[in-house]
């Protein structure tokens, strides 16, 4: 058994091998997509430095509390702040969109009656304070401003970003409190002596809402290349079902099938011969992509890859992610009938696969719809899987779930081929 | 060794999925051990039909077959072991070379080894492919793929040697040296099957024929019954146009 596995592995390597075509699309094809996605993508930080840090505002309050902090970026030196977009008055919805296309990098929205909240937010206080009256139902009014992120944006920059912005906000909100409270307070008690001056303080009234797509805010935004590496490397090792199924149905059409379904070798043992020659191709393009993230990119002043601190965890979520591609690609070759039909499937379905997947636009600047959707792309498992290994100092045991879930696909997927095989053969 | 056929054939039928007329229709035929038994007919007359069927590409729709006793529905995998396949069309893989290809194939059939290169070497030498044997397949003129198609069912040395229409597209010269080397491999106690609208290479070469057309036996027995049953027959190829009515088929 084992000299007619190896006689079969040899033969699919001498296939591969002699398949030009094949071969780049396996390993040039992923290169050239990281350089270029990832070049474009950095681009979008180069801009900050020439006009200051893009910024849209959403003023939905009018009031002064919206006024005061976009009076306030105005005048900002480090920030190009506007609240238009293209020309129109901008809502929550263009913010969120444009922002997560990379035309701003940081969005900021004032729900509307933010300024009446927090007045009535502070008289409520004066009410407690001075009338000792119950003051629980402050907190489900405070005023939540939301922060919108660019999703490739660097992280340290953008936390320098953002604790600003935040000092900056609740400076013009104190402003406003105090305003609204010596007011309330010089009407209930004329000596403003005996204010208590750190009540506003003991509630947060604005709470800050961080959203880089929801406000998952435990999620760490990755940059172009943490996120470009894996996410094209991922897309690369689906695309071998275009080499493997055209494989499949090369031979079911060169009639090499009369043969190998009458051999006294079962045709699974063939299958699995495949499987092994390109499970091998995606460790060894997943290897080359590592080596253009850590070494290639830099050169082009790029950051560098960050790999996180679990080879073992690379390992385990590489070869499922590899096991989950070649399932999927045996599956294109034995449901598709000619080798044309298995490109246009095949690739359609990656491409597919990937946008839903998070790999194009992360799925993390998704509509709460599709990112429902995009976590049944086996792609948006294994990128998931290495977001947590790059980003978050994963480790095995933390990719488990995903790598679960890719080897289920496989065994999923080679079922289903086992089945339609057999459907197809019945003449 | 008691029973003196290798192959027993009982009301084989196949009716393809969508077809109107069964592709073989009830026929029951035995074939004996060291035999080179001819199926003969017209195009579409069922043969390659009957051929995959006894090699288990794919289950009749109705019908028993035993090979060597054994029976093909519940003995599959013990009767591909002893058998050997020649397909009508060429079966081999167009980018790897004759000896890649070949190494493969052999492989399948549980060679390996020394035993394996020999063997290869030895076919690619007797039927002249010696110097082609490094290059791939796709560069071959028709003729040499068929030699190595041929080459990739006998390797092994089958107990039973199916061969549809190895000789399509062969040139004289190794037309010769492939029915020669066929005999020699019969002498050496393997069983063939051979399928053929080649009547003069049939008669030489078959020790029994089956002439069937519309998947039906037609008539059945050595070539020389066959002329002289056939009144006006001086050869097979008479024997066969008078069966078939001279008509061209689909
Ligand atoms: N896979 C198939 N599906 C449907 N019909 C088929 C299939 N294979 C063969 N047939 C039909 O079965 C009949 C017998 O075909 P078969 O290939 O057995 O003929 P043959 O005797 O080998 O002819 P030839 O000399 O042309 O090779 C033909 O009518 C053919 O159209
Ligand atoms: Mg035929």
């Amino acid at each position: 058994m084992l000299h007619k596995l190896l006689a079969t592995v040899k033969k699919e390597l001498l296939l591969l091998l002699r398949d030009k075509v094949g071969l780049s699309v396996l390993f040039i094809m992923p290169v050239a997509l990281i350089i270029v996605m990832t070049l474009i993508q950095d681009s979008a930080f180069k801009s900050i430095n020439e006009k200051g840090i893009p910024v849209v505002f959403v003023n939905n309050d009018q009031d002064s509390l919206g006024n005061q902090i976009l009076q306030g970026l105005m005048t900002n030196e480090l920030c190009y702040t506007t609240d238009s977009i293209n020309g129109k008055p901008a809502n929550s919805e263009l913010a969120q969109k444009a922002v997560s296309e990379g035309k701003f990098l940081v969005g900021i929205i004032i729900p509307k009656g933010a300024t009446a909240a927090i007045r009535k937010n502070v008289t409520a206080l004066v009410n407690e304070t001075i009338n000792g009256e119950a003051a629980s139902s402050i907190l489900p009014d405070s005023v939540e401003i939301t922060i919108l992120i660019d999703p490739v944006a660097k992280k340290s920059f953008l936390n320098a970003v953002t604790s600003n912005l935040r000092e900056f906000i609740s400076e013009v909100k104190t402003k406003i409190m105090f305003q609204t409270f010596s007011e309330q307070v010089a009407e209930l008690i004329p000596d403003k002596e005996q204010a208590p001056k750190n009540s506003y303080q003991k509630s947060q009234i604005i709470q800050y809402k961080e959203i880089y797509a929801s406000n998952a805010t435990e999620k760490i935004v990755p940059n172009a290349v943490q996120h470009n590496v894996p996410a094209w490397t991922i897309f690369a090792m689906f695309f071998i079902a275009i080499p493997l199924s055209n494989s499949i149905l090369k031979e079911k059409t060169e009639g090499s099938v009369f043969r190998l379904h009458t051999m006294p070798t079962p045709y699974l043992l063939l299958v699995n011969g495949k499987i092994i020659v390109y499970v091998l191709v995606c460790l060894i393009q997943f290897l080359l992509m590592l080596a253009v993230g850590k070494f290639l990119l830099p050169q082009m002043g790029l950051p560098a890859l960050v790999l996180g601190n679990s080879m073992m965890g690379i390992f385990v979520l590489t070869l499922a992610t590899s096991f989950a591609a070649t399932g999927f690609g045996v599956t294109v070759g034995t449901l598709a009938t000619t080798d044309h039909q298995a490109a246009i499937m095949g690739s359609l379905s990656i491409l597919l696969l990937s946008a839903l997947g998070g790999i194009w636009v992360p799925s993390y600047v998704m509509p709460e719809v599709m990112r429902n959707i995009s976590s049944f792309s086996p792609l948006n498992w294994s990128l998931e899987g290495f977001y947590k290994l790059f980003l978050r100092g994963g480790g095995v045991a933390d990719i488990l779930p995903e790598a679960g879930k890719l080897m289920v696909f496989f065994f999923a997927t080679m079922a289903i081929s086992y089945f339609v095989n057999r459907k197809k053969r019945t003449v | 060794m008691s029973n003196p056929f290798i192959i027993e054939i009982q009301h084989l039928t196949k009716t393809f999925k969508h077809a109107a007329e069964p592709a073989v229709d009830n026929i029951s035929f035995s074939i004996n051990r060291n035999e080179i038994f001819g199926l003969l007919g017209p195009n579409g007359a069922g043969k390659t039909t009957t051929i995959s069927i006894l090699c288990g590409l794919f289950p009749p729709s109705s019908g028993t077959v035993s090979i060597d006793g054994k029976d093909l529905h519940s003995e599959l995998s013990d009767i591909k072991n002893m058998v050997g396949i020649v397909p009508q069309d060429i079966a081999l893989y167009p980018t790897l070379t004759a000896r890649e290809n070949l190494s493969f194939y052999g492989s399948m059939y549980g060679l390996y080894g020394k035993n394996l290169k020999d063997k290869i070497e030895t076919w690619l030498e007797k039927l002249g492919l010696i110097d082609a044997a490094k290059r791939q397949v796709s560069t071959y003129s028709g003729g040499m793929k068929r030699r190595v198609n041929l080459i990739a069912g006998i390797l092994h040395q089958p107990k039973i040697l199916f061969l549809d229409e190895p000789t399509v597209g062969v040139d004289v010269q190794s037309r010769n040296v492939i029915i020669e080397h066929l005999k020699e491999i019969n002498a050496r106690g393997t069983t063939i099957i051979y399928s053929s609208h080649h009547m003069e290479e049939a008669e030489n070469f078959c020790t029994r024929v089956s002439i069937i057309d519309k998947g039906r036996i037609l008539t059945q027995g050595t070539p020389a019954e066959l002329i002289r049953d056939n009144a006006g027959s001086t050869n097979l190829e008479n024997v066969f146009l008078n069966l078939t009515n001279r008509k061209p088929r689909d």
